[in-house]
Order: structure tokens, then C-alpha cells, then sequence
């Protein structure tokens, strides 16, 4: 993530016509854009289409933007609502229910299948969160955000968040408790 | 993982590193950064197309609402404005019938001047 004074002087410069400018800063979020709409969505194609939404309604909103404030979570508001936007339009499908065999009880697969098998796992067991706990969980353990950050993020009270991202820590743990041990 | 007390305000790394994993895009980031430009590229064409073209294109349209809109308040003007038919004056003059003419004729005293009145206004 960039420093907010280096992206507020690419806001500018966006502001002004720079197309560089507006490239840098799609670079350096394009990551974390990706992530929170996949989050959502589930389907990296529909994330990446979201993503590109929330990128293109952050340029046309730029001028709104208060320079005072950091880029990132105004950028992620828009991207977290494009993807969410996108997923009502479109009736995205959920993700199937967990399979017995990746909840647990079943054959317990080798070392090396793990590693393979854990995103898979970890995207399902996303899934199977409530969409707001699954932003506040990604937005503060991946993405680095403060309960505050997110509070704006979300449009919700930060003590919502504690608590979004608690349930859903404590929800994956209890998905992942088979995993446990190898990620440790 | 570490546990995860009640409203902890630190990120746990090791979850916050497999989510990471887990919601990356296989794909190359510069590809997505890539189409990103050429939306932006395409957005600034679109938006480059010049006002006079545009209000062109609404031109023609634009006069036939006016026009149809003009029409429309005419009418609807005119409808307003035309006063309402008035009774005839054959009409206004002939006889009224009915009970309160039947009881000022039968009456013996001279009537008052409300069964008069009343024998006048109640047909109507």
C-alpha cells in the first residue's frame, strides 16, 4: 500500500488529466481490489469485472474524493459496493455447501495435498459467511485495515466490526480445525 | 493461528496470510492493471465526443416535444377556458310543476312567499 501523501498527489494528478498517474495507483491497488471482490463474489472473473467497476466509479468520482483522508478506504467503499452491486445484478451463485469430507470426518489427505486443497477450503468456508462479516474479516487480516477504516469502509459502527471480525475468525477457525496444524 | 479473543484489535498474520493465498488472482496483475487502462482509454474517447454533437442529436427530438407539448397546452387551454352551457331562455321560462305547486294552488289562505320560492326552485 502506498503512503497517503503519494496518493494524494496521484489523485491530483489523475484529477489533471495524468493517465500515469491513474495507472500507478491501479497498480497499487489492484491487489487488494481483486481480493476484496473476490471475497464477495466468490468467482475471480466476476471479482476482476467488480474490481475494474470499482477502479473506473472511484476515476469518475475522484473529484468528491477529500485528499485529507486516505485513498485506500474511500477506493475499497467503492470496490466492496461494485462487487456487491455486481453480485445482486448478476445472481452470482453461491458456492456450494461444504463437501462432509473438507468439514472434517472424512479421509484426511497427505501433506502436499493440503497446501493445494487449503484455498479451495478457505474460499468455502468464506463463503458460508454472511457478506459483511467476510469484507470486515479480509479487510482487517488480509488487507491490513483498522476497525475504523473498516467502520467507514462498511458504513457500519466500529464496535460492529470487532465484532464481524471475531464471529468470522472464530466461524473459519471451526471450518479449518482439521488445518490447524499443518498451517502452524 | 493464534486464538482470536473478543474484539482482538491486532490482525492474525497466519489467517490473514492463507486468506491472502486463497483470494489472489491466478492471473497476472499486470494484464488486469492493462484492462483497467484501455476502460479508462475508452472512457476518455467517449467523454472527448463534443457537446454541439450532442446537443445535435437531441435536437430533432427536442422540437417534436416541444411541439407536441404546445399542442397538448392548447387544447387542454381552450377546454379550461370555454364557459359552461347555459340553459335556454325557453327553458328558463316555462312552467314549473310539482308538489309545492300543487299546494300553493289548493291553498286557501294567500301564500307565503317561501312556499312561493320553494315551489319555484324545487323542480330543479
Amino acid at each position: 500500500m502506498g503512503s497517503s501523501s503519494d496518493d494524494e498527489g496521484l489523485v491530483a494528478r489523475t484529477l489533471a488529466g495524468d493517465r500515469a498517474a491513474f495507472g500507478v495507483l491501479v497498480e497499487r491497488y489492484a491487489g487488494q481490489a481483486r481480493r476484496v471482490a473476490r471475497a464477495v463474489l466468490g468467482d475471480p472473473d466476476d471479482a476482476d469485472d467488480a474490481a475494474q467497476d470499482g477502479f473506473l466509479s472511484a476515476l469518475v468520482k475522484l473529484a468528491q474524493f477529500d485528499p485529507r483522508r486516505p485513498f485506500g478506504p474511500w477506493l475499497m467503499r467503492i470496490v466492496a459496493n461494485a462487487a456487491t452491486d455486481r453480485r445482486r445484478r448478476r445472481n452470482v451463485r453461491r458456492v456450494e455447501p461444504l463437501e462432509p469430507s473438507l468439514v472434517g470426518g472424512g479421509p484426511r489427505p497427505d501433506a502436499a495435498a493440503i497446501r493445494s486443497e487449503l484455498g479451495d477450503r478457505l474460499r468455502a468456508a468464506l463463503a458460508e459467511l454472511p457478506e459483511r462479516r467476510r469484507k470486515a474479516v479480509v479487510l482487517f487480516d488480509v488487507e491490513g485495515y483498522s476497525h475504523a477504516e473498516i467502520a467507514g469502509i462498511l458504513g457500519i459502527p466500529e464496535g460492529t466490526v470487532r465484532s464481524e471480525v471475531f464471529h468470522a475468525r472464530r466461524r473459519l477457525r471451526t471450518l479449518l480445525a482439521d488445518w490447524k496444524e499443518p498451517m502452524t | 493461528m493464534r486464538d482470536s479473543q473478543p474484539f482482538d484489535h491486532r490482525p492474525d498474520p497466519e489467517l490473514g496470510a492463507a486468506l491472502r493465498a486463497a483470494l489472489d488472482a491466478k492471473g497476472d496483475q499486470s494484464a488486469f492493471v492493462a484492462r483497467v487502462m484501455s476502460q479508462y482509454d475508452q472512457a476518455l474517447n467517449r467523454a472527448s465526443i463534443p457537446t454541439l454533437d450532442i446537443l445535435a442529436s437531441w435536437f430533432r427530438p427536442g422540437i417534436a416535444a416541444a411541439t407536441a407539448a404546445l399542442v397538448l397546452g392548447f387544447v387542454f387551454g381552450r377546454a379550461l377556458l370555454q364557459p359552461a352551457p347555459t340553459e335556454s331562455i325557453d327553458a328558463a321560462l316555462a312552467p314549473v310543476e310539482g308538489s309545492g305547486l300543487a299546494a300553493l294552488v289548493t291553498a286557501q289562505d294567500p301564500p307565503d312567499a317561501s312556499v312561493v320560492f320553494t315551489s319555484l326552485v324545487e323542480p330543479q
